[in-house]
């Protein structure tokens, strides 16, 4: 179960998030799938530019579907959330990586569910899957892209555009509803934040 | 109707050929605005392929391919493009569906929506923008990675069981 939190509107009232880390498990995410040859891996955005040139260099091209702007949009909209899914269309097996950044943390679990299903059908065999998820409403309140630059070092920027709900969940409930992933690693940072890597069962 | 700057208007097409037919909207089209450019206005559609050798803007629709690889592409805040392009550098302000091919540099604007492949030089790309697709950047030959960070030791993958707890370098204490 989750806790629902709509973001605030007015960033006054809202800390700032002036942090930065060191990411050990985007770390691990990108030397293990540079081992693969021509990897593909799928970014769920929000699309920055940092995180594309970061990724492009790492790894000779990859995708971007940006999933934080698309249910901003369904959201805003008279259509059915449910519809947002439409825009992960991608052929099954298709991608070695898939990095959701905090995505899971705006949705509940109904369309963690969904999403986690979604993943598993685009992931090859032992496909990696990222995720970050906030402990503290303190900084969740305030959507931001993690950018990422050189040595692994990711910060926060702020994104005004986008309004989505928070959903609090604690590791265990997080992983009970990945089923097909098998728990890899997962480190949490002072600043609250968690990162967890799974992989996809064969 | 398609309007040029620089040249003289009876030039004809000779440098910009184009194969489309035009459905030209009941009001009339803005004046275009740059020099050695073309812009089609906002109430013009185009089907067909454009070939060109000076700058073109999409302000209005078009669906077809764009081939000027010495110039410059731009699809303005309400044009919709449908179709490949190729060219030196792209701006999207607009909307555009299809694949890009860039000898240099793809700039997508906060109001873009852009579905499609981008094989270019360079990237830029505002917070904001709608992007799906695939991005390919020319990299330097014998180019190394920047980070130098020491990578993860391959025998420590899969090797916690649980989450661990391991403050690193945050540089704020919650």
């Amino acid at each position: 179960m989750t806790n629902a939190v709509l973001h605030q509107q007015n960033d006054s009232e809202i800390e700032s998030f002036p942090i930065s880390y060191t990411s050990e498990i985007l770390q691990l995410f990108i030397k293990s799938l540079q081992r693969q040859r021509d990897p593909q891996i799928l970014d769920v955005g929000p699309v920055c530019e940092e995180n594309i040139m970061f990724f492009a260099q790492q790894l000779k091209r990859f995708y971007v579907c940006d999933m934080f702007l698309r249910l901003d949009r369904e959201l805003r909209s008279d259509r059915d959330p449910a519809e947002v899914w439409v825009h992960m269309d991608y052929t099954p097996s298709t991608f070695d990586g898939i990095q959701l950044w905090d995505f899971c943390d705006h949705l509940d679990d109904t369309q963690v569910r969904r999403l986690a299903e979604l993943c598993h059908s685009m992931l090859k065999p032992e496909g990696l899957l990222m995720i970050t998820a906030f402990e503290e409403q303190t900084h969740a309140l305030r959507l931001n892209a993690f950018v990422t630059q050189i040595n692994y070092q990711v910060s926060f920027r702020h994104q005004p555009h986008l309004k989505l709900p928070w959903h609090c969940r604690h590791n265990r409930a997080l992983m009970s509803i990945l089923p097909g992933f098998s728990h890899i690693k997962s480190l949490q940072y002072r600043n609250g934040l968690r990162e967890f890597l799974f992989k996809k069962n064969k | 109707m398609l309007k040029r700057g620089k040249k003289d208007e009876n030039d004809g097409p000779s440098d910009t050929s184009m194969t489309m037919s035009e459905r030209i909207a009941p009001s009339a089209p803005k004046p275009s605005t740059g020099q050695g450019k073309t812009v089609i206005g906002e109430n013009i559609t185009i089907e067909g392929s454009i070939r060109g050798e000076e700058n073109l803007v999409i302000e209005g629709a078009l669906k077809g391919n764009i081939e000027m690889e010495k110039h410059n592409f731009t699809v303005g805040p309400r044009g919709r493009v449908d179709g490949e392009i190729r060219a030196q550098n792209v701006s999207i302000s607009g909307e555009l569906k299809g694949n890009i091919t860039a000898l240099g540099k793809v700039e997508i604007t906060k109001d873009a929506d852009f579905y499609g492949e981008i094989k270019a030089k360079s990237i830029s790309v505002e917070d904001g923008a709608y992007f799906k697709g695939m991005i390919e950047l020319d990299r330097e030959p014998h180019r190394k990675s920047s980070e130098g960070a020491k990578p993860a030791s391959p025998s420590g993958f899969g090797s916690v069981k649980g989450p661990t707890s391991k403050p690193v370098d945050a540089k704020k204490e919650t």
